[in-house]
């Protein structure tokens, strides 16, 4: 099936596509310092499997997508934001345990190692919209009802 | 520990898990949806328990111990509060969701795509034990569309006929903008006053009631009407309710339009406005469109032929009682007649989220058993289906108000302080009742007729979907039996807790 685009979209796509995954996951790890988080920078990463999917066609982003690995890391996604919420359960749902009792994460404000629960958060929600979005998206190219 | 944040932990756990338990087995599968929902209902019956024991609202802080910030009088942090009407709904809700999960082993067997299905479930029964513990009215929209989000999906879950993507995406369009109304008030409330918390804001109301602290209100209730289904807005309601799977739809039916319309209603009006605004005006603006809703609803369900959507449109005459009852209850504030009202809205909220889920499994066994809705075509199904038959005729005589079920106790406690409050009322409420009989009596003389080609294959469900009912059923008798006991017991405390806004404020911000 012809649905991929030309050689020059598919050039500029190979240089592109890793540099949009490499800015998304500064978006996500950064999360906690700069403007962004977990959600735009999973947007962001998942915009480089859509370019992807647009540039090389449905037939080759299947090969490369498997339905039940994005299903599973979604989840998986889920469960570790659930997880880090929950750390501090003995004291309350949400509470920042890490930071407060310096356990993990808890370097000087500002640098990247700090914030405690927050950059666990972020790479979870990171994960999850990445393979959410992405997920979304091949549903939407595969099911399509109209012309063939 | 407090159970409380347990409420919201066990299902979305059991959300987030099921991609990967779906991967050991399609068995294992069904049965963690069956076990998440049943710890949920024992974390509500638990937090419904203590509430009630002690009979003090529950204040759980997200991330501190305390909501009030380092050095300042007033909450800076998100607050759950439950007070006993919040307990009472989430019991009901979880209680519901888990049979309606019971049923969809077997009614949802044939289906592909069920981990999906389940996790949606679980996120709308998530979305609705949120709004109702929730103390914070930006943290109860973000619950709200949740729980919408959840619902315009599951409608459409059945995507190979075009009738659920319709329903799905007019369900979608509505939904969106009552939410965006209720989300455009929550802005005006946040600019005017500064604050999130509804118990803080509450206070601040009090102090100062602005103009547009109003204009914020007309926005939230607009919303929240739509979300309910009140009369002229209702529209959606009739479409998006039959077209869901039957199990969605008594989830739908019995709850959703409960903790997301009238539930949201009763918390904003009593516990955010009731004493900074003219509420015998209020209350009538309410009973108003509660009498046009009980009118037009219960009218319109005597003429359909689709039996789902006969039950829908009967939805729609419900929260009409639910809002009479509310209405009575803001405008006659303080007094005897306005506490037995507010009891009696939500006796009936409990009662009706049982017999309307009972209901609308009665009309999943037929769909299931028959594959047809049509009321034409489904002459003399009693003999084939006599279980199925017999769950319909209890719901049917609860929901119309036979004594010896619970449906009677709940329209009684309306029509009396109708009656008290304004003769005229209790007569709209009688009519509509009347409406309502002989809606139910066309389905049963259609159930008990003579028998037609259609249903001579027919026979009663298999065990994953006999056992919801009876249960329902035996909810509904035992309810039935004691109803001025749960009264006195549940329902006018419940009540009395609503009324008392001052007490959920000082939960908050201390004494």
């Amino acid at each position: 099936m012809e649905n991929d685009m030309g050689l020059i979209v598919k050039t500029m796509a190979r240089a592109t596509i890793p540099l949009i995954g490499i800015f998304g996951a500064y978006v996500i790890s950064h999360g906690h310092l700069t403007p962004g988080g977990g959600f735009q920078g999973g947007a962001t990463v998942a915009g480089a499997g859509i370019l992807f999917l647009v540039v090389f066609g449905l037939n080759e982003a299947k090969k490369r997508y498997d339905k039940n690995l994005y299903s599973a890391l979604e989840g998986l996604g889920g469960l570790a934001f659930l997880g880090a919420a929950m750390l501090g359960l003995s004291i309350a749902f949400f509470y920042n345990i890490l930071w407060r009792d310096k356990i993990a994460f808890a370097g000087q404000p500002g640098t990247l190692l700090s914030a405690g629960y927050l950059p666990i958060m972020n790479l979870a929600v990171g994960l999850k919209v990445f393979t959410g979005l992405v997920s979304a998206m091949m549903a939407i190219a595969l099911f399509r009802r109209w012309k063939k | 520990m407090n159970a409380l944040p347990f409420l919201i932990i066990v299902p979305l756990f059991g959300a987030f898990s099921m991609p990967l338990i779906k991967l050991i087995s399609e068995k294992v599968r069904d049965i963690w949806a069956v076990i998440i929902s049943a710890v949920t209902l024992g974390v509500a019956a638990d937090v419904f328990y203590t509430i009630w024991k002690t009979n003090k609202i529950i204040v759980y802080t997200l991330g501190d111990t305390t909501p009030l910030g380092k050095g300042v009088g007033f909450p800076i942090r998100i607050v759950w509060e439950v007070d006993l009407l919040g307990a009472l709904i989430a019991v009901t809700i979880a209680f519901v969701s888990l049979l309606a999960i019971i049923y969809s082993l077997e009614y949802m067997r044939h289906d592909t795509g069920l981990d999906k299905y389940y996790t949606l479930i679980l996120i709308l029964e998530l979305g609705m034990l949120g709004i109702v513990i929730t103390g914070d009215i930006f943290n109860f929209y973000v619950f709200l569309e949740i729980m919408s989000i959840a619902s315009y999906a599951l409608v459409a879950f059945r995507n190979d006929t075009w009738e659920g993507i319709e329903a799905g995406i007019k369900y979608m369009f509505v939904g969106s903008l009552a939410s965006s109304f209720i989300l455009l008030g929550i802005a005006l409330l946040y600019g005017q006053y500064g604050t999130l918390t509804m118990a803080y804001l509450s206070q601040y109301i009090t102090r100062e009631p602005t103009f547009v602290s109003k204009v914020a209100l007309a926005f939230i209730l607009g919303g929240l009407l739509f979300k309910s289904g009140a009369v002229p807005v209702h529209m959606w309601l009739a479409d998006a309710h039959p077209a869901a799977p039957s199990s969605i739809s008594a989830m739908l039916s019995g709850l959703v339009i409960k903790a997301g319309g009238v539930y949201a209603i009763a918390r904003i009006l009593f516990s955010i406005y009731s004493i900074s605004l003219n509420i015998r005006t209020l209350g009538w603006i309410i009973i108003f469109f509660a009498c046009l809703t009980l009118i037009v609803g219960n009218a319109m369900a005597v003429i359909q032929t689709d039996m789902k959507r006969l039950f829908a449109f009967s939805s729609v005459g419900q929260i009409g009682y639910i809002l009479l009852g509310i209405g009575i209850g803001l405008a006659a504030y303080g007094t005897d007649i306005g506490q037995i009202a507010l009891a009696g809205a939500i006796y009936h909220t409990v009662n009706h989220a049982i017999m309307k889920a009972l209901l609308f499994l009665v009309a999943g066994a037929v769909l299931h058993e028959v594959g047809t809705k049509n009321l034409n075509e489904l002459s003399g199904l009693a003999r084939r289906m006599p279980l199925t038959s017999f769950a319909f005729l209890v719901g049917a005589a609860a929901i119309i108000g036979m004594p010896p079920l619970n449906g009677f106790a709940s329209k009684w406690l309306l029509y009396e302080s109708s009656a008290l409050y304004n003769p005229f009322l209790a007569a709209v409420a009688v009519v509509g009742t009347a409406f309502c009989t002989a809606a139910y009596i066309r389905v049963l003389f259609t159930f008990f007729g003579k028998e037609s080609e259609k249903v001579k294959a027919a026979k009663d469900p298999g065990k994953a979907m006999i056992i919801p009912m009876i249960i329902l059923i035996l909810a509904i008798i035992i309810m039935g039996l004691l109803p001025w006991q749960i009264n006195e017991s549940i329902m006018i405390p419940t009540a009395k807790m609503l009324e008392e806004s001052g007490k959920y404020v000082l939960a908050v911000l201390g004494g």
